[in-house]
């Protein structure tokens, strides 16, 4: 041993000098069946988080419940006018359009590219952000034209007894 | 000693369902398609046990 620590490196004519058995290093038949069993097991393994991630998808543990909130009355809001609220926190605006008697739609109206409020232009049917014009379309939220690339969250309504109310945020999908 | 190369060719096989169900999951995940997502994950477990089997199958019998 110490012959061997006051050579360093020691003496080894090969890498493979702690091999010690013959046909270590051959893969047998054996061997690949075992290899083949090996890569079956890490694919099974593998594949448990994406069941569990559809699994959650499926029974809709992912979606966030918010307890729904008046919006205002259906008499109290005419065809093509818009209403401010706050909708899921107090601090998170959103705006409520009717675009006909029956189809309303809502977002958070705080514009996707600096946060400047979203207002509702009626006479031009589109909604428009004022600090750089960036204006998006009523029916998807999606924008249109100026700086804003990504849709405004959209706010699932549903109307009741004459009163419309919100009832959970769309996703976000980039 | 006589070896069989029938399990290592159904080994094989087995490896190939592997792939093409993990990629038929991932892609079923992203067009969110879950269903199919976890019928694909179900199959994958599946063969693990069933790899397993024909390696003890093959190594009993052939060495």
């Amino acid at each position: 041993m110490t012959d061997k620590n006051n050579k360093i490196p020691f003496n080894e004519d090969n890498y493979t000098h702690n091999i010690n058995r013959n046909n270590e290093r051959k893969l047998d038949r054996r061997g690949f069946m075992k290899t083949l069993v090996g890569a079956a097991g890490v694919f099974a393994i593998s594949s448990l988080p994406w069941g569990a991630l559809a699994a959650k998808e499926l029974t809709g543990l992912g979606d966030k419940k918010y307890p729904k909130q008046k919006i205002t009355e259906e008499k109290s809001l005419a065809i093509g006018d818009a209403v401010d609220f706050a909708f899921p926190g107090e601090h998170d605006s959103a705006i409520l359009i009717r675009l006909s008697e029956k189809k309303y739609v809502a977002y958070q109206n705080a514009c996707t590219h600096l946060r400047c409020p979203v207002f509702w232009k009626k006479d031009e049917g589109e909604m428009l952000c004022p600090c750089h014009h960036g204006k998006f379309d009523v029916n998807t939220g999606e924008p249109i034209a100026g700086p804003p690339r990504r849709p405004l969250p959209e706010i699932y309504v549903k109307v009741e007894n004459g009163a419309v109310y919100a009832v959970g945020v769309k996703r976000y999908e980039a | 000693m006589k070896r069989s190369y029938v399990p290592v060719a159904l080994l094989l096989v087995v490896l190939m369902l592997n792939i093409i169900c993990t990629q038929y999951m991932v892609h079923q995940y992203f067009y969110e398609n879950y269903t199919n997502t976890i019928i694909a994950a179900v199959i994958n477990v599946i063969l693990f046990p069933v790899a397993f089997v024909i390696y003890k199958k093959g190594v009993n019998v052939n060495d």
